[in-house]
This record gives C-alpha cells, structure tokens and sequence, in this order.
C-alpha cells in the first residue's frame, strides 16, 4: 500500500491568486492512498522543505507530490529534501500548477479545477513510482579544447592550471587564431601579438597541455565524463623533433614567394614550405601538400630545395597522418570565426576592385610584420592613398545577408582610423559611413571621442548602397541623415568592415558533436543568461566567438567560465548518469534494430542471446529522449520513470472526478 | 522549329518607338518565330500603379488571362510592362483574397488568372538569351560587328526587385553583353552600367530626368563607346529622342548613336536597316550603319 504525501505550494501570490489552494489541499487528501496533505505560503523555502521533511518521517511517506511550479525551477530542490529524509529521490513527482496552471488561466475555478486534476494525475503516477538508481559514471580527468585560437587557449590555461591534462587541437599549423592576425586591440592599443605570444608559449611548454597542431578533430563518442575522441593530425613532412626553425628550407624552395600566404588573406606570399607567421607556435615548418612540387607532381627539379638546405635532415616526404585516440571527461569547443563571404559584399564593391577591401586585411597591411611591412599602399596601383573610406556594418543588420551586429565592427574601424594617423600622418582623408556607434565596452566610449575630434576624419551617418569603381578611383555616395545632405565621396581605398559568420571548423564540430546552433548559425548556448557556455550536451561547453561574435575581452571571460564549468565536472567524485534510461525486454526484442536507427546518441547495440539479435542500451550513453521507445515495433523498450504502465493511469486519471 | 508568342507591344512600342516594334518582327521572322496579334490586349496598368494598386493588377492579370486564353507565352518587348504583367502574377499567387477580387472582376468578361499561371512572360533579353540561344544566334551572324566598341544598358524595371524573378541578375547583369558578344561586337563595362535613364521622373521633373539621362550619355562618350544599346522603349526614349535635350541640360559633348539590341543583333543578321526601323532613330545611327557594310 503506497503512502504518498501531498504538498501544495502557494508561491506567495503566484498560485494562490488564481487556484484555491485550501480546496485543493482538502482534495487531495480525500485521495486514494494520500495519507498527508499540507499547504504553505513557498514550499522551496528552508521552511517549507522543513514541513516536508517532518511530513515523510511522521507519514513515514514512500511517495510525495509537489503541487508548484515548474519542475524545472525546484524539481531538485524537492529530490534533495526527499533524500535527505531517506526516500529514494526518483519518488518525487512535481506538478505544475503554477506555468501550468494559475499563469495560463484566469477564471479561479478553472484554474482551482484544473490543479486537481493534475494533482490527481501526479499522485497516480507516484503510486507507481519506483526507486531508481542511476548508474555512476567514471569520470576521466582529461579534458580536449578544439580551436587554438585565444579562446582555446584561455580555456586550455585555466584547465590546465587547476591540474588537468588538456589536449588542445588546432587545424592551423600553428595556435593563435585571428588575434594573432591582428596589429593592435582597441581601446587600449595594446599590440595583439604582445599580448598574446606570452599565452601562447605559455600553452606550449605547459607540462599539462597536450598540443595537437595541424590536427582535426574526426569523430567524438561516448558522454559526459567517457567521451572517446578521434583526432588525425595531417602530415606535415617536416619531422618537429628533428626542426629547429631556422627557415633554411623555406629560403631554399623552389616556389618561394609564389604561394599566396592565408594568414595574410592572400595579400602576402609563402613557398610550400613554411611558417604560418614568424611568431608561430610550435615554431616548426610544414610543406603544403596541394602547391609542393614532390608531393603534387612526384619531384621538384633534380632533388627538393628543402631537402638539401635542411642541415638537421627533418625533411619527411614520407610522413603519414597519424591517428591519435584520446578519452577525456569534458569538451570545450572554441573554433572561432571567419568574415561574411565575399559574395555579400559584391555591391560594396570587394571583388570588383582590388582597392575594396576588409577590415582584416587592412589589419595585416598596416602591421609592420605584414605582407607590406606596415605600409598601406593602394593595391591597383602600390601608392599611397589620399583618402581612405570605411563602411561600417557591410553586410551586418542586413535582413538579405546576416541580421546580427557583429559587435566589434565600430571599434576596429574607430582603432583603424587612429592607425592611419598614427602612421600614414595627418595628409590622408578619412571617411567613415557608419550606422550607429557601438562604443559599449569600458573606455571605448572615450576612444570614441578622441577619434571622432581628430582633423580631416569625416564621419558620416549612413549607409552606401553602392561603391562605383571609376577607373581613376572609387566613387562612394552616402546620404548623411545627421546633416540631411547626399555626399558623393571620391577616395583610394575602401575598407569595409565586414559581417561576422560562424567558421568553417565551428560548422564542423557542430556536425561532429551534433550541437545546436541559434538563427544565425552560431553554436547555441544553454540559457542566453544563465548558461552562456554551456551547450545543451552536457560536458559539452562553448568558448568565444564560436557562440557570437565578440571582443576579445569578453572571448577571454567567455572561455575562462566554460573552462570553470567544464572543470567542476572533471573534480566531482563521481558522475549520474540519467535514471531515466531506456531498457529493452529482451524477452519481446525481435532485433529487427529500429530503435539503433533512430537513437541520436548511438547508446543502442546488439547482443547474441540464446543465437538471436537483441538489441540493448548502454545506460551511460543513453540520454532517455524516448525515441527508441516510441519506435519500437515490438513494444519491446520501456523508459524507467515513464513506464506505460506509470502513463496510462495519468491519463486515465484526467477523465476521472 | 516554329515558336508562337503572343506579342504584347505595349503603349509606346506601338507608337512613338514602333522602331522597336519593327525590329522585333523582323528578327522574330528570320528565326521562323510567329507573333500573334491578340486584339484584346489592353495597357498594363504600370502608369497607374502608384494610384490604385488594384486596377493595375486586374489590367495586367487580365493581359495574361488573355493570352493564357489562346495557349500562348507573353512576349513583352517592353521592360516597363514585362515588370508590370510579372509582378501582378507575383503579387496574385501569394495572395489569395487579392486573387479572388481580380478574378471577381475577370470573370464577367469571362477571363480568370490562374494561380501559377500557365503563360510564361518574357522579354527581349529572354526570347534571345534562352529561346533562341547564343548558339543559334552566333551561327546566324552574317555581317559580324567586329571592332564595333557597344555598351549595354539594362535599365531598372528588366533587374528589378529581384524577388519576383527577372530575366537578369540585378547586381551583376552579363546575359546583353553575351548576346553584343555573339554579334562579333565588343560589349564595353563601364562603372555607371546600371544607372537609371531618368524616364519616371519625365512627368513630373523633367530637368532631373535629362540630367540623369545626360550624365550616363557623357559619361559614355568619355570611354569612348561606338554605340549604346537598350531594350525598353522608355530608356531608349530618353537616350535617343531626347538625346539633344540631355545635352543641353549637362552641357554634355555627347553624340552616341542609340539603338534597340534587336536593332543591333538586326544588323548582324545581315537584315536591311530600313526594316529594322532604324531610319526612325533620331540619334545618329549612320555612323553604325555605316561601319556595318
């Protein structure tokens, strides 16, 4: 004979305005094997859980039923109070009369009917409640961070500090990501690459760290606290215990300066063997296997440059991809961002004319380890600019293109403009098409001020619509709705500040890890306030711009909260897995392995027994979506906790008065 | 392969720029192409469109319920009215009240537009682009245009709004210069390719409208362009017949032979220039003719 308690919570006014809470104490009470009702103002409060707790002890309950608000909300709080009185939390049952009930309806004596019927309707089900015990879960004390950028780096440090071994996978040759493309950070002036080689070789010869550069995450298994990952590192043909760096190789190559260089945007040239940039971390050469003569045609000349130049003999023609398998307990995915294709900004001129070009690569023209050696020349015709314009938000707050600010716009450009001046002198014509001013951010506003009181930087409140490309220079109109005037701007150079879009590698690791992603195609977080590094896997966090575009001070907080969440995960003594995991009755099971196809996790596999396929659950995989459960032919799985046969008497129980 | 299109003039191609008329029947004719006379078209309704909407759409639906009446496509030489029958039949299939009132009104002179109507609608640059083909056209040139430098200009209402679906791509239009190509002529860009001719503003602010269509024209003759070629009788009214006025309102040095691009892919064809109605161009169009020969 169960003995189910009931409490009903008024929640100051929330539910008691609405539902009477005294009759439907008196309801309850009248219930089948309720034994206890009790009614109190907050029912989460020390207090209330007090009542509660006397209540089990005293009714020497093996069942109780919240009548609050959403389980959501207190679901836990109830589960702690019912295990700190010794009853198996798994025996709670919460209904919703407040979301539910007293929020959605007006009239008092629906709303009073309606919390009945469900409280009705939860004590049915806990009549049939079952204690469950989850399954603990090893926890491996490792952690992987994809991206090398200064997020990953970030999350790498902070985990690796607290004593964690963090294995840290990046794509590029070498770690650093956009900051390291950038010349200074605003509104400090800081120089990027100062700030952030320190960090750099800082995650380098942690002893902690573990970094896999030139290598690509593969496939990731398993769940939070077990996650079996497959990373390939992609050869490099150079052996990294053998190169020093000393570039002899790179001097030597037979396509030196011929290879457009990414990291400077194709703006600068590399040969096939090289260094991302000189401040590369691991400092160690890699041959491009789609431009290198020997790999792509099977030799170069009578013998490789490289080969010959290299005294320490670390060139490797046959070097392999390797496979590296890891476990880990936790992820933080930090890949990044890349700018809006080049297609969004064909009417804003890039691509038409080689003198439209983006913020990024005005940032590695005006840095003096730049393909120009700091000096910001005209691309048509390599002279120097009279005028220079900047089009703000290109491709930004655009309902055909990307709806989102991209946040960081308004300060590169204002930086920008102190960059010309500070280096290319007061002679140079600025102009800046701007939409709003998003100086947000402490001390921008004043860095704001200081820019826009500089001489000869024309700001101007509009948007462009066309950059026309004449052949002596650009033609830029603008309507200036500060002034109420149309100007025609004739300048050298444009340099648009471009739209922000997740990267490739965040589309990657969405598909690899099957995260969610919001509207805009960034990685989505769990709660846009609470939990923004969380993603919705557990064990599974977010870093930086792979979530939204941001600074680089909020990338840095960003990544130094996902690396805390991720390693208060990594120092629990034990993990839960779910309660609520599927369970096949072999007995019924046909293994005709439906439920394996529809199973997002991959929890599901089969079994010989007495020489038949059956299908069974791994429960520490398993994440209990029900899916398998409904797709079964057979009717042969069955959800703890869900059980059909705890669901036929809820709904049995909604018709009943 | 015999094709048969409704030919929808419109207002001025029928009058006062019938050298588009002429010229579309005659290269209509050498590619074995018949145009039907339907008698009932009626105007499109584009002039009225900024005072009620609704008279518009039911004048164009019932254009294109005519024609889908006879089985036939709608060949609409006019951009203006390619626009307007295109973005009726847009606006009629998304909306369904709209739809139901037109039809309430077609359906006493016993027409009703269909949803998805049957009848395509087509342009110049589509009769040429698509159901002739460049192929066809290139092996048809019989007195090639070599050395003959041609600007293309698309106007507004063949690219615009790209939503409803236009012959052409509205940022970066390229099937014209195609077809000058074909002809064995050199198609020249120029950065102000996709201005506007000025012929809206004709009506009611007549100065605005001959400098927007005298800049173009002086911008032109500074790249020096043999001969600018259009394909709506409103964009060719400005740059040919009110060329001179054009002039004096920039006080341009302009004096750019103008001619429609069937005009132009006509002359290719190796067709007399009479037929083609050139003699009714008032820009100086001997200087082509006369490269031609």
């Amino acid at each position: 004979m169960p003995r189910i308690g009931v409490f009903i919570c008024h929640c100051g006014v929330n539910i008691a305005q609405n539902v009477n809470v005294e009759e439907v104490k008196r309801y309850a009470e009248r219930l089948k094997d309720v034994v206890v009702s009790r009614d109190y103002k907050y029912l989460c409060s020390n207090t209330g859980c007090g009542i509660i707790k006397e209540a089990i002890k005293e009714y020497k309950l093996d069942g109780v039923v919240v009548a609050a608000c959403s389980p959501r909300m207190h679901e836990h709080t109830f589960q702690r109070v019912a295990e700190e009185s010794g009853l198996n939390k798994y025996k709670v049952e919460v209904a919703n009369i407040r979301e539910q009930c007293s929020w959605v309806h007006s009239s008092r004596d629906e709303a009073t009917s309606k919390a009945k019927t469900l409280v009705r309707m939860a004590v049915a089900k806990a009549r049939l409640a079952e204690d469950l015990k989850p399954a603990r879960i090893k926890i491996t004390r490792e952690a992987l961070v994809i991206g090398g950028g200064v997020a990953g780096i970030q999350s790498a440090l902070d985990l690796a500090n607290e004593g964690f071994k963090v294995h840290l996978v990046e794509r590029e040759p070498s770690i650093g990501g956009r900051m390291a493309q950038l010349d200074k950070t605003f509104p400090t002036l800081d120089c990027a690459s100062c700030i952030l080689t320190p960090k750099m070789m800082e995650a380098a010869n942690h002893p902690n760290i573990d970094l896999l550069v030139y290598s690509e995450v593969e496939s990731v298994k398993g769940s939070v606290g077990d996650y079996t990952v497959r990373v390939k590192k992609k050869p490099r043909y150079v052996d990294p215990g053998k190169c020093t760096g000393c570039g002899d190789c790179a001097s030597a190559c037979r396509l030196k300066n011929k290879v457009k260089n990414e990291f400077d945007l194709g703006l600068g040239r590399r040969g096939a063997v090289y260094v991302p940039f000189p401040q590369a971390v691991p400092l160690k050469y890699v041959i491009d296997d789609k431009t290198c003569l020997y790999l792509t045609k099977g030799r170069c000349g009578d013998e490789p440059l490289c080969m010959k130049a290299c005294k320490q003999g670390a060139i490797d023609f046959k070097q392999k991809e390797e496979i590296v398998d890891l476990r880990v307990g936790v992820i933080i995915v930090a890949t990044g961002y890349d700018l809006i294709d080049k297609v969004g900004l064909y009417e804003l001129g890039y691509g038409r004319s080689p003198d439209v070009i983006t913020t990024l690569e005005f940032e590695r023209l005006i840095n003096s380890s730049g393909p120009t050696r700091g000096e910001v020349l005209r691309p048509s015709n390599n002279e120097k600019p009279g005028s220079i314009t900047f089009i703000l938000c290109a491709g930004s707050r655009d309902k055909r293109l990307c709806e989102w600010c991209c946040r960081v716009g308004c300060m590169t450009a204002l930086k920008q403009v102190y960059l010309i001046r500070e280096k290319l002198g007061d002679t140079v014509e600025v102009n800046v098409c701007y939409t709003d001013i998003r100086s947000y951010g402490k001390g921008y506003e004043e860095f704001y001020r200081r820019i826009r009181g500089v001489d000869n930087v024309n700001m101007f409140r509009g948007r462009p619509s066309e950059v026309r490309v004449k052949p002596d220079g650009l033609i830029v109109n603008v309507f200036d709705t500060l002034s109420d005037k149309l100007f025609e701007i004739k300048t050298d150079l444009v340099v648009l500040v471009p739209a922000i879009v997740p990267s490739t590698g965040t589309l990657d690791a969405a598909r690899t890890l099957r995260l969610s992603r919001s509207n805009d195609g960034f990685l989505m977080e769990a709660h846009p306030k609470l939990r923004p590094m969380d993603s919705f896997l557990s064990g599974v966090f977010i870093a930086g711009c792979c979530q939204g575009p941001k600074d680089i001070q909020d990338t840095v907080a960003h990544a130094s909260g996902a690396a805390s969440r991720a390693a208060w995960i990594l120092s629990s003594d034990t993990l839960e897995a779910l309660p609520y995991t599927a369970v096949v009755n072999e007995d019924l099971c046909s293994g005709c392995k439906t439920c394996l196809l529809v199973c997002p996790y991959q929890a599901i596999e089969t079994v010989m027994k007495d020489n038949k396929l059956r299908a069974r659950v791994n429960s520490t995989l398993c994440q209990g979506c029900g899916c398998c459960v409904v797709a079964c032919p057979a009717k042969a799985i069955y959800q703890l906790g869900f059980k059909d046969e705890q669901i036929k008497p809820m709904i049995t129980g909604l018709k009943e008065e | 392969m015999s094709k048969r299109y409704a030919l929808y003039p419109g207002c001025l191609a029928s009058t006062e720029q019938y050298a588009y008329e002429l010229s579309v029947r005659e290269v209509s004719s050498f590619f074995n192409i018949e145009l039907v006379n339907l008698d009932d078209f009626s105007c499109c309704g584009e002039p009225i469109k900024s005072i009620n909407q609704l008279l518009t759409l039911y004048l164009s639906a019932r254009n294109i319920s005519i024609a889908e009446k006879s089985n036939l496509d709608v060949y609409a030489p006019c951009a203006m009215c390619h626009l307007a029958l295109s973005e009726a039949a847009f606006i009629l299939d998304s909306d369904n009240d709209l739809r139901c009132r037109v039809n309430k009104v077609l359906s006493s002179e016993g027409l009703e537009y269909h949803y998805k109507h049957k009848s395509r609608i087509l342009h110049t640059v589509d009769v040429l682009y698509d159901d002739i083909g460049l192929e066809k056209l290139k092996n048809s040139v019989r007195k090639p245009l070599t050395g003959l430098k041609v600007a293309a200009h698309y106007g507004c209402h063949l690219i615009r709004p790209s939503e409803i679906g236009r012959p052409d791509n509205p940022e970066n239009p390229s099937k014209i210069e195609s077809i000058i190509q074909v002809t064995g002529a050199e198609p020249v860009y120029y950065p102000e390719r996709l201005d506007c001719c000025g012929a809206p503003l004709l009506p009611t602010r007549q100065e605005s409208a001959l400098t927007k269509t005298g800049e173009k024209l002086q911008a032109l003759h500074e790249g020096a362009v043999d001969v600018l070629v259009d394909v709506c009788p409103w964009c060719h009214k400005m740059f040919d017949e009110q060329q001179v006025k054009a002039k004096e309102t920039v006080a341009g040095g302009f004096n750019i032979p103008v001619l429609y691009l069937t005009q132009l892919v006509g002359l290719a064809l190796g067709l007399k220039h009479d037929r083609l109605g050139l003699d009714l161009n008032q820009s100086p169009v001997e200087k082509v003719i006369s490269k031609v020969k």
